[in-house]
């Protein structure tokens, strides 16, 4: 017994006295490295041809660069990256760019037109989720050999199947998936004529002013400076991105100085930090929306006054100043703020009344019930109980089920669905295209990638002209005159997609940290990042 | 008489040879079958798992002529049983195929999570029992006593508090508060990459290195998520414990022991204790095959970048291979652990062989 009890002390003291001898867990980040804490669960692999979310693309944009630079406080204005200059033909049809000499990537190969001619190439021809950026200019596996031509070591000429304003065109050539990679070094890693695959998925074949060092999905990251970049060597020698999936977590590292950059906190959390002084809070805004969907298959949900009403059942302001403080802006037009053709106009606001006089005048003065699919996380799954709540006071008894309900969506086998959209092209157009375009109703179209065509809303023929024509369009000035009319027919369209607030995506810098600037495109850079202490 | 007398031990020499191949060929076949059922059972639910894995790999926005080309890449567009036949096919030949999430293989995945979760279930396993079956043989000797009652409270207390709060509230007052413990992960991120070792446990390629620094950075920082997980387990082994050692300690041989003037230390360890050892390493077993594939809360809380949350989010990404993968691995380590209990059973007691 006597035994038994010395034994049980002994191991209580010994695990006390580990415990309690430590090495400094709470120091700052050192000056030359920057931190950043992330949620990586939806990261898949960095092939910039590959990816599709905003936590890759961020690290994308730092490996490799691109031909042009949408600078991230000056968006719409592209600017000369890997391309020194660049003309575009009478016609608009022919882009010719001139290559920086002198860029080498990361293995020590020189860079030339050759490597941005097989990036683009390799783009279309892989065909995966962000060849959009490519395909939906008409190029295609069949035809991009002949249209994207390096002439020579510093040219590279691109011939667009269509005339397309060229911003669309030179917004495109910034986006995270047109990065041009080392042509010859994943020469040398081809396994089963992959073009590169398998090895870029945990190594990079960049240029950028970062290489990769270190990556293990869901728990680390490591970039270091690339001493050979062309505009100089990064002040932060390493940049380090840790997986951390709580809100909590995120914070406490962030006042504790672990980590110097949050990116996934909740709004309690986010109010917290922006209490307490250290950090400051960057709503950086992006193309997308807050919105509703109402299925126009459905006979009630298709009647105008009927869409009509819900605009009125929604809280603008009420949550504007709760709930969505940090991550978005009221916004009930359908050009982004900021972009040509937007108008600073929110007519709506919250009116039970109106709406419910709505309901009568749509023959439906008792109200009706429907099925409400909505995404369970923060601040989706609010606003749709708020919306619930409003709507249960004008007759409409919403039944909400929280779930992934996005594949029901695509196939059109919803009756009322909310979420969030994100586009990368700083232009209307592609809003615009996704929300008000859908050339054909049928379900056998299966345009799925349009919301328009997924809400199943034919929309006013006038608009969709509108929208193409716009696209097509080679005069800048003649576009935002489009879009300003576009942008007042929508709001007056009562629309089976309403729009409530415009996407912010919410970061907390610790305030020593300068020049990391969110990008509304998810090209934040971290090169221009300093420290001062 | 002596031909016949060769041939019988022959024989019989033969037919236990026989029925011991028999044994093991039956035992084979009984592992066969359950990892077969499992990989079955996943593979179906798997599938009704709302998640479209090919929405997963390229995103809400994509057109329907990327959707096709992904979901006839990922061999979606095949009837059901054949996909199921061409996985058990490389199953067979060992790969487990590629994760649609890390895009990495599902066999490097696993080497590279499953040692960090092994790593802490092992420690939380060897604190709940260095502290759980003492502090339960000690109530169950001092029945009735304060020292029963404070062992009830602790054992109480660790099977009642969720483990996710426990975790939130340590690293709020040790980590946040006195900056005693490091606020998440396996390593120091300055420590990152010194050991890369053959084991993938940290503390194990860290001694193998020589790299004293980094083991103890390593211990420093399993230490927080696995006293807590020790604790919970002490709470469920102390509790047994006692129950197992009341059991005993009323049984008549006691009495026989105490009558013969035995001291107690004698009749505790040489008599009660000796019996109770087999009951005692199945609750440790079971309680190891839970921490094993049941630390999701904890790997979440202090970001461990271990099986629970690879498999949590494999799952909300409906990314099969990875799944079949973790649930094929579980099932192999809890058959494991099985086995070898029975055979230490063997060992312990007699009576079993």
């Amino acid at each position: 017994m006597e035994m038994l009890r010395r034994h049980f002390l002994m191991t209580t003291a010994m695990a006390a006295a580990i415990l309690a001898a430590p090495i400094a867990a709470t120091a700052a980040t050192p000056e030359d490295q920057l931190v950043i804490a992330l949620t990586m669960s939806s990261m898949r692999g960095l092939d910039p041809n590959e990816i599709n979310q905003l936590e890759a693309a961020e690290v994308v944009a730092n490996l490799y660069e691109r031909l042009v630079v949408l600078p991230a406080d000056n968006i719409t204005q592209p600017a000369p990256g890997l391309a020194e200059s660049w003309t575009v033909s009478d016609d608009g049809k022919t882009f010719t760019f001139k290559i920086r000499s002198g860029v080498k990537f990361h293995s020590g190969n020189a860079l030339t037109a050759k490597d941005v001619e097989w990036s683009l190439r390799r783009l279309v021809k892989l065909g995966l989720a962000p060849s959009v950026d490519l395909r939906q200019w008409g190029f295609k596996e069949d035809n991009v050999d002949s249209l994207i031509k390096a002439t020579d070591d510093v040219t590279l000429v691109l011939q667009t199947p269509e005339v397309w304003s060229p911003n669309l065109i030179l917004f495109s050539l910034a986006s995270f998936s047109t990065s041009i990679l080392d042509s010859a070094l994943l020469a040398q890693h081809e396994k089963n004529a992959d073009m590169g695959r398998e090895f870029l998925q945990t190594n990079d074949a960049g240029s950028g002013p970062y290489s990769l060092r270190t990556w293990r999905s869901n728990d680390l990251l490591i970039a270091e400076a690339f001493k050979d970049y062309w505009q100089g060597e990064p002040k932060m020698r390493r940049v380090i991105l840790r997986h951390l999936p709580e809100s909590a977590a995120q914070r406490l590292q962030l006042e504790a100085g672990d980590v110097d950059v949050a990116t996934r906190l909740s709004s309690t959390d986010l109010n917290a930090l922006d209490e307490g002084g250290k950090v400051t809070i960057q709503k950086t805004p992006g193309f997308g929306f807050y919105y509703l969907a109402l299925n126009q298959k459905d006979e009630i949900l298709s009647n105008p006054k009927v869409r009509e009403a819900f605009r009125h059942l929604i809280d603008y302001d009420g949550l504007a100043g709760t709930v969505m403080k940090y991550y978005g802006v009221k916004q009930q037009t359908i050009v982004p703020a900021g972009l040509p053709g937007s108008i600073d106009e929110n007519p709506y606001k919250l009116d039970i009344e109106k709406a419910k006089q709505l309901l009568a005048e749509a023959g439906y003065p008792d109200g009706f019930s429907k099925v409400y699919y909505a995404t369970p996380v923060t601040p989706e799954y609010e606003v749709a109980q708020s919306l619930q709540a409003n709507a249960a006071k004008a007759g409409i008894k919403l039944d909400l089920q929280g779930g992934d309900h996005i594949g029901k969506f695509r196939s059109r086998d919803f009756e009322i669905f909310s979420a969030r959209s994100g586009e990368r092209l700083p232009d209307p157009h592609a809003v615009l295209q996704s929300y008000a375009t859908n050339a054909n109703n049928a379900d056998e179209a299966k345009l799925t990638g349009l919301n328009a065509w997924r809400t199943a809303w034919d929309v006013p023929k006038d608009i969709q002209e509108m929208v193409v024509a716009a696209a097509h369009e080679t005069d800048q000035s003649k576009r935002t005159e489009l879009y300003t009319k576009i942008n007042t027919a929508y709001l007056a369209s009562s629309p089976a997609l309403v729009t409530s607030f415009r996407r912010t995506d919410a970061k907390a810098v610790r305030k020593e940290v300068k020049g990391y600037v969110g990008h509304s495109t998810w090209l934040t850079r971290w090169d221009t990042v300093s420290k001062d202490e | 008489m002596s031909i016949a007398q060769t041939h019988d031990t022959r024989s019989s020499a033969g037919s236990a040879v026989l029925s011991g191949v028999q044994k093991l060929a039956k035992s084979f076949a009984v592992i066969l079958t359950t990892l077969l059922g499992l990989l079955i059972l996943t593979f179906v639910i798997g599938r009704m798992v709302p998640a479209d894995p090919v929405i997963a790999v390229i995103g809400d926005q994509a057109d329907q002529a990327t959707y096709d080309r992904v979901y006839e890449q990922m061999g979606l567009d095949r009837p059901l049983y054949e996909q199921f036949a061409t996985y058990l096919g490389n199953v067979a030949r060992l790969d487990f195929g590629q994760s649609n999430v890390t895009k990495n293989a599902v066999s490097s995945d696993l080497a590279r999570v499953f040692p960090a979760t092994l790593e802490l279930a092992t420690l939380a396993t060897i604190i709940g029992a260095v502290f759980g079956i003492p502090l339960g043989i000690i109530s169950a000797v001092r029945k009735g006593t304060w020292v029963d009652h404070i062992a009830r409270i602790v054992g109480l207390l660790g099977h009642s508090t969720p483990i996710f709060w426990l975790g939130t509230i340590v690293i709020l007052i040790f980590y946040a508060k006195f900056g005693l413990i490091p606020g998440s992960g396996r390593i120091d991120v300055f420590n990152e990459g010194l050991v890369e070792g053959p084991t993938h446990s940290l503390l194990i390629d860290a001694v193998i290195a020589g790299e004293w620094g980094v083991f103890f950075d390593v211990l420093h920082h399993v230490l927080a998520p696995a006293l807590i997980l020790g604790y919970a387990a002490m709470a469920y082994l102390s509790r047994m414990s006692r129950s197992f050692m009341l059991e005993q300690l009323r049984q008549e041989y006691i009495l026989t022991a105490k009558a013969k003037g035995l001291g107690q230390r004698a009749i505790i360890w040489r008599h009660a204790f000796r019996n109770i050892r087999v009951q005692l390493l199945t609750i440790v077993a079971l309680a190891y095959c839970g921490l094993l594939d049941g630390t999701v809360l904890i790997e979440t809380v202090f970001a461990w970048p271990g099986l629970g949350q690879y498999l949590t989010s494999a799952l909300f990404f409906a990314d099969m291979n990875a799944v079949l993968g973790s649930v094929l691995l579980i099932g192999i380590i809890s058959i494991a652990i099985n086995l070898l209990s029975d055979i230490v059973y063997r060992f312990l007691d007699p009576r079993t062989r």
